[in-house]
């Protein structure tokens, strides 16, 4: 089965039936939950990102503030694919043929190793060392935007 | 006299308004600076909401979070700010003619008052902020749980001004 026919597929199911010919304002809906989901995610990185570089709550350690905030990243990823998933099963080919959209989830799969492999251990670590705890946050928060940026691409290609 | 939406046509017609409009990065890489900026600002509001509530780093005194968050907000929002006046320039006349847009801004409003309240009144009642307290009183949590739902309601508004467009 090639790809096409795979999304062919996707198109073809009840599922993807049910949200394209829904009223419009479901897609606005599950929009809404994506950006919120990401605003939870990105606060919460920027938060530990904060600790780490000693520019906030440097009387905590690292790990007292970044235990629960860690939880929220994850948390807010869940939403913002949860929905997005949702979004793309109802028009398979618009996204999948879309650059921006490929770009997207290229650096999504990209942040999403930095944070799994890099920052989440940087982040439990009680004194990181300081050039280690930089170069996450930069390669964390650099992947996130560049991800943000090439989402909102998505509408103009 | 001219009416708002002459106004917000003259706006739109100005050569950087025009200029934003038609090209074709500027829109989408500031579209993408708000949302990233206000990422920052409302999103680590909405992680003192949270603190006040009694929802999160619990560990850590909420005149601590506040007054840490507080530069980072900050900056976030003179980003949004710009971002979203150059956004306004760009497109004024299509914008306020969407219901989403109004509320958004009316809501806005609200979360300055809110957080005017809280920082000039609850926050200065004696003891209200004490690391002493293992609970904050039931005003402070009110006051974050009424800025977690009013800025929410800000966020919706804003991703809605394009579904949105008219009145009726």
């Amino acid at each position: 089965m090639t790809t096409a026919d795979f999304l062919t597929l996707i198109q073809a199911s009840t599922l993807s039936h049910a949200i394209s010919k829904s009223n419009h304002l479901l897609i606005a809906g599950f929009q809404v939950f994506h950006v919120m989901g990401f605003v939870l995610l990105l606060a919460a990185l920027v938060l530990i990102s904060l600790r780490l570089l000693g520019l906030i709550l440097t009387q905590q350690t690292v790990p007292e503030v970044a235990g629960q905030a860690l939880r929220l990243v994850w948390s807010g990823l869940a939403l913002a694919v949860g929905s997005g998933v949702l979004m793309f099963i109802g028009s398979p080919k618009h996204y999948f043929y879309n650059p921006a959209f490929e770009v997207k989830m290229v650096l999504l799969l990209a942040a999403i190793l930095v944070q799994a492999l890099l920052f989440r251990k940087v982040a439990h670590t009680d004194h990181p060392n300081p050039w280690l705890a930089r170069a996450s946050v930069a390669l964390s928060l650099g992947f996130w935007f560049a991800v943000s940026m090439a989402g909102r691409a998505i509408g103009f290609v | 006299m001219p009416t708002i939406a002459d106004i917000a046509n003259a706006i739109e017609a100005t050569p950087i308004g025009t200029a934003i409009a038609e090209s074709r990065y500027a829109f989408p890489i500031i579209e993408g600076t708000h949302l990233i900026a206000l990422s920052v600002s409302v999103g680590l509001i909405f992680l003192t909401d949270l603190r006040l509530m009694g929802l999160f780093l619990r560990q850590i005194p909420a005149a601590s979070v506040i007054h840490g968050l507080r530069p980072y907000v900050l900056c976030g929002f003179a980003l949004v700010f710009i971002s979203g006046g150059l956004l306004f320039w760009a497109e004024a006349a299509e914008v306020i003619a969407s219901p989403a847009w109004v509320f958004k801004f009316a809501f806005i409003g609200l979360a300055g008052l809110n957080a005017a309240y809280f920082e000039f009144v609850i926050s200065r009642r004696p003891g209200a902020l004490s690391p002493e307290r293992a609970k904050l009183p039931r005003g402070v949590k009110f006051a974050g749980l009424a800025s977690l739902a009013i800025w929410t309601l800000v966020i919706i508004c804003g991703r809605l001004i394009a579904y949105l467009p008219h009145w009726s």
